[in-house]
C-alpha cells in the first residue's frame, strides 16, 4: 500500500527562507505543498505565483485544508499567534528562527504545542550543513583533545524590510544572528550558555537604521568553554557574498576552521558590477526539510525542539540586557 | 640601510652579544657607558621588565631610542619612560611593528582613502603556539606571566595598537581567556572592545594554536565598505613537494623586497624621523596606550568585568 502524501502548508512567508523551504518541499517525492497564507498582499501574490501554490484567504482556511504540517516563516513577532492557531490542528509545526521575540512568547508556544500534542520544530538549518555535521563527528571523535575556546562569526548583509522593524523583528543583527551559532554550539556539546557580555552597535554600519546592526557576544558555556560571536550585518552590498557562518574551535590538540559557505565558485560579471562567490555547497535547507518530513512520516520527535529555540533566543536577549547594563549577564536562572 | 652603521651590541650576557656580532658584524661593548659613547641611536631588545632602566640610561646619555614592545610590563614604568624622554627631549620609538607590515599598512591606507567609510566593526587575530623554554623560540621569560604579561601583553599590544590606529581611542575592554586558567603551556584571549567613536572591536590572541603555523588576520567593516586580509589565504608562492621520507608537503611564502620587509621599514622610518625627514607614524604615547589597554584587558580577564579605560591606571 502506498503511503499517503505528507501535506504541508505555509503560514506566513515574509522570511526569505520560505522560498528555499518551499523549493525543497516541492521537489520532494511524497510531499504536497497544499497551500499558503500570507497577510501581506504583495508578498503573497509574488510568492504564490512563483511556486504555483494555492493561496488561501485566511489562516483558518489553510488550517482547514487537512494538513499534516505547517511551516511558519512569518515576521518574528507573529510566530506566537500563528503557532497558537496551528497547535492541535496539525501534527507538526516547523517554525523559523528565532522562535519568538520574548521568553514568555516562546514558552507559551512550547506549552500550547505540548498540550495540543503537536510537534514543534525550530528551523536551524546550520545543523544540516555537511561541514557542520562532519565537524560534530570530528569533535565527538576527540580530534581536538580538550576543547578550550571558540571564535565564531555569523556575518550578514543588512536585510532591510521587516527585519529592521523592532515591532516585527524584536531585534536587529544580534537577535537575527546569535541563534544559529549558539544552537550548533549547544548541539555539539549538550552545553548551555551560562554568561554573556555584549557590545552592540545601533545604526553603526547603517546610519539612521534605527536598530542594532553590529554585535559582539562574549560568552561562557556550562562545559567550561568560552568564546565569542560576531553577529554584525557587516557585509556591504559590494561584497562577494551575503555573509558567513564560521566557527574556529581551538583544543589542546589543534584548531578547526569551519566555514560553512566556503564551497563556491568565483563569478566575475560585468552585469553585476562586481565579483561574487556562487555557492556549490549542499543545500542545508534541504536537510532540514527532509528531517521535518521524516519526523511527520515516522511520527517521531523533533530533532530541534522549541526548548532549543528558546535557549538560543534567550542568549540573544541576554546580550541586549548586557549591552544595556554594561555588565555580563548570567543565564543560570532561566 | 644607507647612511647607517651597525656599531655594536651591549648585553648583560656577553655571549649573546658575541653571537650577534658574529652573525651580523659590529663590536661587543663591555659597558653601557662605552656603548652609549659610540652610538647615536639605540635599539632596546630586552624583556619588557628591563626596558625602563635601559631607556632611562639611554635618555640620560641623550640617545635616540627604539624600544621593543610592550613598552614596559607595568604602567608606571612605561609612563616614567615616556615622560622622561619627553622631558629630556630624546625620541622614544615603540617598536609597534605591525604598523609597518605591508598588508596592515594597506588596510590603514584603504580606510584613510575613504574606501570603507567610517570604521564600525574591527576584527583581528594573532595566533601561534606557546613560547616554551628550550624550544626554537625560547627566551624563558615569555612563559613567566610576571615578566611577560602573557599572550595579552606580549601579543595583543600589536593588535590593540593597530586597532587604535584604525578606530581611535578605546573606551572599554572585556576579555575572556586562559591566562589565569591554570593550564600549563596554554595562553589565549578574546578581547571585546568599544571605541570612543562608538565602533566595536574583537581581537583574538593565542599561544595555544598548534606549532608550525602562525595565523594573523584583520578585517575592518565601515558604513560604506569592508577591508580584510587573512594569512590563510593562498600566498603568492606555493611549493608542493613530495618525498618518501616526509610525504606531501606544502610550503607557502610571501616574499617582499628588502625595503618593504616590516622590520626594515620600521627601523628606516625611525631613522628618517631622527634625521628630520619624516614625522613619526607611531609615538611613545601610542606604545604607552597599547600597554594601558593591554593591562586593562588582563584586569578584565582576572575580574570577569569590563574595564573602562578612563578610570584605569594600571
Amino acid at each position: 500500500m502506498a503511503e499517503h502524501n505528507i501535506r504541508i502548508g505555509f503560514l506566513g512567508i515574509a522570511h526569505l527562507h520560505s522560498v528555499s523551504y518551499a523549493g525543497n518541499l516541492l521537489a520532494m517525492p511524497g510531499v504536497e505543498v497544499v497551500g499558503m497564507y500570507e497577510a501581506n498582499e504583495q508578498l503573497a501574490t509574488e510568492w504564490a505565483g512563483r511556486f504555483d501554490v494555492q493561496r488561501l484567504a485566511s489562516a483558518e482556511e489553510l488550517l482547514a485544508a487537512g494538513l499534516d504540517g505547517v511551516v511558519i516563516c512569518s515576521e518574528n513577532a507573529l510566530h506566537r499567534p500563528y503557532v497558537e492557531r496551528a497547535a492541535g490542528r496539525v501534527k507538526a509545526i516547523l517554525c523559523e528562527k528565532p522562535i519568538a521575540t520574548t521568553v514568555a512568547d516562546a514558552q507559551v508556544m512550547i506549552d500550547a504545542c505540548r498540550t495540543a500534542d503537536t510537534r514543534l520544530q525550530i528551523a536551524f538549518p546550520v545543523r544540516f550543513a555537511p561541514s557542520v555535521v562532519e565537524l560534530k563527528r570530528q569533535l565527538d571523535a576527540g580530534l581536538l583533545g580538550e576543547i578550550l575556546t571558540v571564535n565564531c562569526t555569523n556575518h550578514g548583509s543588512m536585510p532591510g524590510g521587516w527585519f529592521v522593524n523592532p515591532d516585527l523583528a524584536g531585534g536587529g543583527a544580534v537577535l537575527d544572528h546569535t541563534v544559529h551559532v549558539i544552537d550548533v554550539l549547544r548541539w555539539f556539546w549538550g552545553a548551555e550558555v551560562t554568561e554573556v557580555y555584549a557590545e552592540i552597535g545601533e545604526s553603526l554600519l547603517h546610519p539612521g537604521l534605527g536598530i542594532d546592526d553590529a554585535g559582539l557576544l562574549s560568552f561562557t558555556l556550562s562545559n567550561g568553554v568560552y568564546g565569542t560571536l560576531d553577529t554584525s550585518w557587516s557585509r556591504p552590498p559590494s561584497y562577494t557574498i551575503w555573509g558567513d557562518v564560521k566557527l574556529e574551535i581551538l583544543g589542546t590538540h589543534g584548531v578547526v576552521y569551519a566555514d560553512t559557505l566556503q564551497q563556491y565558485v568565483t563569478v566575475a560579471s560585468n552585469a553585476a558590477g562586481k565579483t561574487r562567490w556562487a555557492s556549490y555547497g549542499s543545500d542545508m535547507d534541504g536537510g532540514l526539510m527532509a528531517d521535518f518530513v521524516k519526523m511527520i512520516r515516522m511520527r517521531g520527535e523533533p530533532s530541534i525542539t522549541g526548548e532549543d529555540g528558546l535557549r538560543a533566543m534567550a542568549v540573544a536577549l541576554a546580550a541586549y540586557e548586557s549591552a544595556k547594563t554594561g555588565q555580563p549577564v548570567k543565564l543560570s536562572n532561566l | 640601510m644607507p647612511g647607517i652603521e651597525l656599531v655594536g651590541y651591549y648585553d648583560l650576557l656577553p655571549e649573546a652579544a658575541e653571537r650577534a656580532a658574529q652573525k651580523y658584524g659590529g663590536r661587543v661593548f663591555g659597558s653601557l657607558d662605552d656603548f652609549f659613547a659610540a652610538v647615536d641611536l639605540v635599539d632596546i631588545c630586552t624583556p619588557g621588565t628591563a626596558h625602563k632602566e635601559n631607556v632611562l640610561a639611554a635618555a640620560a646619555a641623550r640617545k635616540a631610542i627604539i624600544c621593543e614592545k610592550p613598552l614596559a610590563r607595568h604602567l608606571p614604568d612605561a609612563l616614567e619612560m615616556v615622560e622622561t624622554c619627553e622631558r629630556v627631549g630624546v625620541p622614544l620609538f615603540p617598536a609597534q611593528v605591525v604598523r609597518f607590515f605591508p598588508m596592515y599598512r594597506k588596510v590603514k591606507e584603504s580606510i584613510d582613502a575613504g574606501a570603507i567609510g567610517t570604521p564600525a566593526v574591527y576584527r583581528s587575530a594573532r595566533c601561534g603556539s606557546f613560547p616554551r623554554p628550550g624550544r626554537d623560540f625560547s627566551a624563558p621569560y615569555y612563559a613567566d606571566f610576571n615578566q611577560s604579561g602573557g599572550v595579552v601583553l606580549d601579543v595583543a599590544v600589536h593588535d590593540i595598537d593597530f586597532a587604535r590606529w584604525c578606530c581611535g581611542e578605546v573606551e572599554r575592554v572585556f576579555t575572556r581567556g586562559l591566562t589565569f586558567a591554570g593550564k600549563p603551556f596554554q595562553d589565549h584571549a578574546l578581547l571585546t572592545l568599544r571605541f570612543t567613536s562608538g565602533a566595536i572591536g574583537h581581537i583574538e590572541v593565542s599561544w595555544s594554536h598548534p606549532r608550525g603555523n602562525f595565523r594573523t588576520r584583520v578585517e575592518v567593516a565601515g558604513d560604506a565598505g569592508l577591508v580584510e586580509w587573512d594569512s590563510l589565504d593562498r600566498p603568492p608562492l606555493l611549493a608542493e613537494l613530495y618525498d618518501e621520507q616526509n610525504g606531501f608537503q606544502r610550503l607557502g611564502s610571501s616574499p617582499t623586497s628588502a625595503t618593504d620587509e616590516p622590520y626594515y621599514a620600521e627601523l628606516a622610518h625611525f631613522v628618517d624621523v631622527v634625521e628630520g625627514r619624516a614625522t613619526p607614524i607611531v609615538t611613545a604615547r601610542d606604545g604607552l596606550e597599547a600597554v594601558r589597554v593591554g593591562l586593562a584587558a588582563i584586569e578584565s580577564m582576572r575580574t570577569g568585568r569590563p574595564i573602562t579605560m578612563r578610570d584605569f591606571g594600571g
